[in-house]
């Protein structure tokens, strides 16, 4: 039986369930920048299509999701795959990548005599320069966002949350750079990365 | 009590789960676990540290979790220390000679340590800095 390939709308809203793991529709609007309505009926048509299912509010994608994204991106994204300027923006998202992995990795536990122990937040000067090094990388990022967003627009959503999350970490709310359950800079860090994978057809580094 | 595997620590840690090895697989697995009501009763074994369909298992209560490629880095190892879920990457069995390495690694190293860990009751032992243990108490 052929299946058909996602059209686009579909694409954003399933790619967006499968980036999140687990997310209600609020959610999933403001990642593609499209209305709670919209995403609605896409939600269905993807509950019909055995893509995805609700527990409870949230979304989870099921096991076919993946593999349906992966025939459409290759459709969808061809031109992009072919273009040698987002070529090297992924090559130069790796190094950046690394970077900015080591630094959260530092945000959670500092070295101390040798032993890692878990980072309690005392000492602001430490917390600081962290923090400083993270809001490079997003910079770096954001550039080669602008770039891609001149591909497709979705990934200039990824620019806003950074610069929300990235405000609230200088306000003072430093949950924002790691919790797993707030559009921390690590969660919307990690989920442009897989997003970035799929789009090109590339494999991630363990 | 013995130490049937070892691998990297996530982070330092008095707590020590003790639950069923379950090894998963993919996404469904995940959602069928979780709808279960049971996760808390079970040792999560997941093939590597961007084993991504796990987040929700964590963000829903998952007491350990081992992984058999990975670093503490990884998005897994920086999602374990925010939930504090115990966390042992890139395990190895310590009767077997075959350890992980990056894009050298066949089947046969993964097929070894799910068929001697699932099903098996184990306790995590993290309070090591940087070495995690699995001690088989069954």
């Amino acid at each position: 039986m052929t299946v058909a390939v996602l059209e686009k709308q579909l694409y954003d809203v399933l790619n967006a369930v499968v980036l999140k793991k687990m997310a209600d529709i609020s959610a999933i609007s403001e990642a593609t920048a499209r209305d709670d309505e919209d995403v609605k009926t896409a939600m269905e048509t993807l509950g019909e299509r055995s893509l995805v299912v609700m527990v409870g509010e949230s979304a989870m994608p099921t096991d076919e999701a993946v593999a349906a994204l992966v025939t459409a991106a290759a459709k969808h994204y061809d031109e992009v795959r072919q273009d040698t300027v987002i070529a090297q923006v992924a090559d130069k998202f790796e190094a950046v990548n690394q970077r900015f992995l080591e630094a959260m990795s530092a945000w959670q536990q500092v070295d101390v005599g040798g032993r890692k122990v878990a980072n309690d937040h005392q000492d602001s000067s430490y917390d600081a320069k962290i923090i400083d090094k993270m809001d490079k990388l997003v910079s770096r990022l954001n550039r080669q966002l602008e770039v891609l967003a001149e591909r497709d627009p979705r990934f200039g959503t990824y620019s806003t949350r950074f610069d929300r999350a990235m405000c609230l970490v200088e306000g003072g709310e430093i949950d924002y750079v790691s919790s797993p359950t707030l559009d921390s800079l690590h969660n919307i860090w990690f989920e442009f990365h897989e997003d970035l994978l799929r789009t090109l057809g590339r494999a991630r580094k363990e | 009590m013995e130490v049937v595997a070892e691998g990297y620590n996530t982070f330092e840690t008095h707590k020590s789960p003790r639950g069923v090895v379950k090894y998963l697989d993919s996404p469904q697995d995940v959602i069928s676990l979780i709808q279960s009501g049971t996760l808390t009763e079970y040792i999560l074994l997941v093939r590597g540290g961007t084993t991504t369909f796990l987040a929700p298992a964590l963000s829903t209560g998952a007491i350990g979790v081992i992984t058999m490629s990975g670093a503490p880095e990884s998005h897994l190892g920086i999602l374990s220390r925010e939930f504090q879920t115990p966390c042992v990457m890139t395990a190895h069995l310590t009767n077997s000679d075959s350890r992980y390495e990056v894009g050298n690694s066949d089947e046969a190293h993964f097929d070894e340590i799910a068929k001697t860990l699932e099903g098996m009751t184990v306790q995590l032992d993290c309070a090591e800095s940087e070495v995690g243990k699995v001690i088989a108490i069954s």
